[in-house]
């Protein structure tokens, strides 16, 4: 059984067309990929499947539950958790305290209990900074734990973001160009690390990626998104070889002048 | 064992030259305190000298608060200037626990909408509804106007206070989820917008609702309208209270006058005292829980919380909630304390009055919260109030300024320093936003304690180096990045371009859209 | 309505078609009907509304108190016999809210954000007004001169000194806070308003040791003078100049922003700081003209807004403030046009309110101010856009 099946999904912005139908599989325990020209609805995708979105056709269906148009923290509490492409971090919150709010879901968040403290909160507390020091490490960020998240270099704060969603504990992942802007050193160390992720946690991951390199060495199968709708599917060779690809990216004209 | 013999070894380092400030703290209290008990009435200078010593006075627990000496010694010290000093104080001039009392209540008021501006990052205008919440619930059932309830005959019994105070804090509670529900898709300025309008139609409301009848002759009265509601019942005190106050006094050597009316204020300013101390400690360990981080996050960022699983209508609700619940006890003891209550004291200027003990203080900063209030207060209640007594009393004895040689009786009547109360929030207001929009005593993150050592801060030219770097490479892998680039450099030169002298003729033909925005 | 595009069509036909007669039309006429049309929508709305409350509360509702009307009145007639000057009081107080409006629309179009101050340089137009008024009667000028020159010098000192006040707000207490999160310079905005309210105050307390500044109107008898419109309904010569100059005032800010390289170059600065300044614009110089030109014209709405009332005190420009901001936030915040519209229309709600809830004895007057924030609230929960504003998502 499929862990997250898209059936029929659109989304129309005005007269716009962002999403169009896209039936759309994710296997348990596999590192995927959507890739596409800039403007192809790969980011409206995901805030489709984050709820960020409602989509105006279709269904999604997350571990055999229908999650379609649930709020964002529902869907989060459902197990998928996601990075943005514009870091959106909480920039006054130290790095550990980042990683805390993401682990939200997963504590017994009641007020009367913060105000009186029993035992039994004060041991959430410290299971639960205890949890969030283990994935700084995971990170790499452990001694960088207490400094403010807007204060962090670039590199840093992406691998925060990813502490943060690993931090919800999530069966599935998703990351939107998680290695944008970086240079090929931390780029390599962002795929071992996306790796690590499938390998040590066993979280099925999903990612929007620009860099082939990524793309192509580390997931199992790659979507190809185009002006909406999903125009291939398969493994990376495969996609590579698709003449539809080729156009979608070299043809029509003015595309080619990128790469 | 490591940790006892660590504790050993402070302690014998602690020679006379780390207690040094503590003496200094403690000498400025006590000299403080007997300049305070030495002010005679009606000395002509009475106002200046007293609106000097007695904010240097309400100062010292702070000074006593920033001492580094062991927690438990400053709060014994903080308590014999509270429980002992102060109250002395106030049987000498029962005005000084008058004022301290309002600065408890503001501050109690200023940390529970500290919660709502601070933490969560909403911007509430509105506030003090819920204050005239609580203080309208107690006010009605126990006011001897002729509303509704006291001709039905439904009036509250002075001892329900207790159970009142809790109504009050539930019923602001209540009115706080109402008002927060419709406005939770709203942020930042239109937030602050809306909650002025809600705060000035309870204003409205409470002011106008004197008659919701059609029939003239038998009106029905649940506010006394703009009147207010006089005669207010106290809570009723056990005997020996006044007895003890009065055995008290007496061998003080400072016989009260009205040992009824003095037992009552020294009753509500433990009261407030205690009710402040309590939202203080609930906000702090709100604040230092999942709800508290919850509540940052929504502040920080919406979307991203609530892709966290942060439930955002959850949260915004409940901030409001308990923001308004602390206003609303404060309302009932400001009923009971003042006897009346009247509109008047619900406008936007007092919304605005909070605000800027929050601001003052620093914007999710509980002791700065308290402190905010001592000086707000303060300066309204006392230093300009002074000032005005000053000058009256100066006129009576047709005094002139020396130097300038200014008859202080030609001081206008209209220019009455104790109705310039706007002029100073406004002042206070502007200056912090330009210089220290973080407020005086500013909210600390936590540092949580690790194992490992605390990296060192990066320091700025690191930081602008990392980003700024964009290699060539990586321009021709990702397109996104390309657009990233071209960001930043318009930015660059956005900025650039601003600092360039003003002496170019803007040159609009060019760069202007084909399809102007405005076409009245 | 119809006579104006008919009168465009024909001047647009017309062999005497040049450029000066183009530009007539384009900056002169367009406007002028604009603005007609949207009174004349915002009347009829409101008598319609009117019309249609009194219609359905003259029969007895005996479910609800609240809404009962004493059983002589038939209010259906008092709606009837009231609309005209219900309407013409809406149309007063509707300029005067429109160009009030006008100077918060234009801020927020530029910055984007509340100038809550802005209140305040409205009642420093009225206190100005009010100077000048009393200065000319002690210079024994006020009854010598014509009406209108005295118009002209009031409204005249009222722009120069609120632009300039408005300058120096923004220079002093916005200007630091560029680039600051949000609530920041809104809360500065609502520390300059405070401070404003006492700083006149003040002024006036030190100046003339009073706090109640009544326009000495009595002394002009033109200003009182009725002019008979209709059967049965008259108006005051202060009534048209109120309109006259106002319409004079948003055909001037409408050549001014469309027709002018300044305007032209405001307005690129709405749309995009950054790209106006890499073309050129000086932006810093731009913003402060913005306020310059909204202070100056909530200093002449503060002016007509004193004509209207007489009494004029340091406090006044909370409520009308509110009131206009409402306006500009119901027409769409940002968007010239719909200040005017949002202005007028809140005009006549006012207008509206103010007459009919007197015949409720369960309500009265003292609620009459309810209805502006009314408007706040549910514009701004429901369509924060307004009614001409455009719908802007948040990227993700």
């Amino acid at each position: 059984m499929p862990l997250l099946e898209a059936r029929g999904v659109t989304k129309r912005f005005g007269g716009l067309i962002a999403v169009q139908n896209v039936d759309y599989c994710i296997e348990p325990h596999t590192i995927n990929a959507i890739i596409g020209p800039n403007g192809a609805g790969k980011t409206t995708f995901f805030n489709l499947m984050t709820g960020i979105y409602t989509p105006d056709e279709g269904r999604i269906i997350f571990d055999g539950k229908d999650i379609t148009g649930l709020k964002p923290n529902r869907i989060n509490q459902a197990g998928i958790a996601r990075t943005f492409q514009n870091i959106r971090l909480f920039g006054a919150m130290t790095v550990i305290e980042n990683c805390l709010v993401g682990m939200h879901r997963r504590l017994h968040v009641d007020w009367v209990q913060a105000i009186l403290r029993p035992p039994a909160f004060n041991r959430q507390e410290r299971e639960a900074q205890r949890r969030v020091e283990e994935l700084l490490d995971f990170v790499g960020l452990r001694d960088k734990a207490n400094e403010v998240a807007k204060n962090l270099p670039y590199g840093d704060q992406r691998r925060l973001e990813l502490a943060r969603a690993l931090a919800s504990e999530p069966k599935l992942l998703l990351l939107d160009e998680p290695t944008a802007g970086m240079n090929p050193q931390e780029t390599a160390a962002a795929m071992q690390l996306f790796r690590a992720v499938r390998d040590e946690f066993g979280i099925t991951v999903l990612l929007i990626e620009h860099d082939m390199r990524v793309v192509m060495g580390i997931s199992e199968r790659v979507t190809v998104l185009d002006y909406g709708q999903k125009i291939a599917e398969g493994s990376p060779e495969e996609v590579r070889r698709n003449p539809r690809v080729i156009e979608a990216y070299l043809g029509r004209g003015s595309a080619a002048s990128y790469i | 064992m490591a940790t006892q013999s660590l504790l050993q070894e402070r302690a014998s380092r602690l020679n006379w030259r780390e207690a040094l400030p503590t003496i200094f703290a403690i000498l400025y209290v006590l000299i403080v305190f007997s300049l305070l008990r030495s002010l005679n009435r009606a000395d002509l200078w009475f106002p200046t000298y007293s609106s000097i010593l007695f904010p240097l006075f309400v100062f010292s627990p702070f000074i006593i608060f920033a001492l580094k000496i062991p927690f438990a010694l400053r709060a014994v010290l903080i308590a014999i200037i509270g429980l002992v000093l102060m109250p002395i104080l106030g049987m000498q001039d029962s005005f000084y626990l008058e004022l301290i009392t309002q600065i408890a209540i503001f501050a109690a008021m200023a940390i529970g909408l500290n919660v709502v501006v601070g933490f969560a990052g909403l911007l509430d205008l509105g506030y003090v509804a819920f204050f005239a919440v609580g203080a309208y619930l107690w006010g009605i059932f126990t006011s001897n106007a002729n509303t509704i309830v006291r001709i039905s005959g439904a009036q509250a019994a002075p001892e329900l206070f207790w159970l009142f105070l809790f109504l009050g804090v539930i019923a602001a509670a209540i009115t706080g989820i109402l008002l927060g529900l419709p406005v939770l898709r709203l942020r930042g300025d239109y937030l602050a917008i809306v909650t002025l309008g809600f705060g000035e139609i309870i204003r409205i409301l409470v002011s106008n609702l004197s008659n919701i009848s059609s029939n003239r002759r038998n009106p029905i009265n649940i506010t006394n309208g703009a009147q207010g509601l006089p005669g207010i019942l106290s809570p009723p005190l056990p005997d020996f209270m006044f007895q003890a106050v009065e055995s008290l006094t007496n061998s003080l050597g400072l016989p009260v006058n009205n040992v009824r009316a003095f037992t009552y204020q020294l009753f509500y300013y433990g009261l407030v005292l205690i009710v402040c101390a309590l939202s203080a400690l609930i906000a702090a360990r709100l604040d230092n829980s999942p709800i508290g981080r919850a509540w940052t996050a929504i502040r920080e960022d919406e979307v991203a919380a609530q892709a966290m699983g942060v439930p955002k209508v959850k949260m915004k609700l409940l901030a409001f909630a308990l923001g308004a619940s602390f206003a609303g006890a404060m309302g009932v003891i400001f009923a009971a304390r003042n006897t009346f209550v009247s509109p008047e004291s619900f406008s936007f200027i007092q919304s605005i009055f909070i605000l800027a003990v929050v601001i003052v203080g620093g914007m999710g900063s509980i002791r700065g919260a308290i402190f905010g209030a001592a000086i707000v207060t303060l300066l309204n209640l006392q230093v300009l109030k002074n000032f005005s007594l000053q000058i009256n009393a100066l006129r009576n004895i047709d005094w002139v300024v020396p130097i300038i040689d200014f008859p202080i009786r030609n001081w206008p009547q209209q220019l009455e320093p104790a109705r310039y109360e706007r002029l100073v929030f406004g002042l206070l207001l502007i200056v912090m936003m330009i210089f220290r929009p973080s407020g005086l005593l500013p909210a600390k993150r936590r540092q949580l304690e690790l194992q490992g050592e605390r990296a060192e801060r990066i320091s700025e030219k690191e930081l602008t180096a990392d980003v700024a770097e964009i290699r060539p490479e990586d321009l021709l892998s990702a397109p996104a990045a390309i657009g990233e680039a071209k960001e930043a450099k318009a930015a660059n030169a956005a900025d650039i371009a601003e600092d360039l002298p003003a002496d170019q003729p803007p040159t609009p033909g060019e760069g202007l859209p084909d399809e102007p925005k405005e076409k009245p | 309505m119809t006579a104006v595009p008919n009168l465009a069509s024909a001047l647009s036909r017309s062999r005497l078609l040049n450029g000066a007669a183009e530009w007539f039309l384009q900056y002169f006429l367009k406007p002028i009907g604009q603005i007609l049309l949207f009174a004349v929508i915002a009347g009829s709305s409101i008598s319609l509304l009117a019309l249609a409350v009194g219609f359905v509360l003259q029969t007895d509702w005996h479910g609800i108190d609240i809404l009962r009307v004493p059983a002589r009145i038939n209010l259906f007639e008092q709606v009837v016999r009231q609309l005209p000057n219900m309407l013409l009081d809406g149309i007063t107080i509707g300029f005067v809210y429109a160009v009030i409006a006008l100077g918060y629309t234009m801020v927020y179009g530029v910055l984007k954000f509340i100038n809550f101050a802005h209140s305040e340089i409205f009642m420093m137009g009225a206190v100005v007004g009010y100077e000048v008024m009393i200065r000319l009667r002690d210079g024994q000028l006020l009854s010598e001169l014509p009406p209108l020159v005295v118009i002209i010098l009031m409204i005249g000192a009222a722009m120069l000194v609120c632009g300039a006040a408005a300058v120096v707000v923004e220079r002093v207490a916005y200007k630091p806070l560029r680039g600051a999160p949000r609530l920041v310079p809104l809360i500065s905005a609502i520390g300059v308003s405070f401070f404003l309210t006492d700083f006149v105050r003040a002024f006036q307390a030190l100046n003339r040791n009073i706090f109640n500044m009544p326009y000495p109107t009595d002394l002009v008898p033109f200003f009182g003078a009725r002019i008979n419109i209709a059967e049965g309904l008259s108006t005051t010569n202060t009534t048209l100049i109120i309109i006259i100059s106002a319409i004079i005032m948003l055909v001037g800010l409408n050549y001014f922003v469309n027709a002018t390289k300044i305007g032209k170059a405001i307005r690129a600065v709405s749309q995009d700081q950054a790209t106006a300044s890499l073309m050129g614009i000086n932006v810093n110089l731009m913003i402060t003209i913005t306020f310059m030109v909204g202070g100056a014209l909530g200093g002449a709405a503060g002016v007509l807004y004193g004509l209207k009332t007489t009494n004029v005190t340091p406090y006044i420009g909370f409520i009308p403030g509110l009131k206009a901001f409402t306006a500009a936030v119901l027409g769409g915040i940002g968007n010239i046009t719909g200040a005017v519209l949002g202005g007028l229309l809140l005009g006549m709600l006012e207008a509206f309110f103010s007459a009919l809830l007197p015949y409720f004895p369960a309500l009265g007057l003292g609620y009459s101010d309810i209805f502006a924030f009314a408007v706040l609230i549910l514009v701004l929960l429901f369509r924060p856009t307004g009614l001409l504003g455009k719908k802007v998502d948040e990227k993700v």
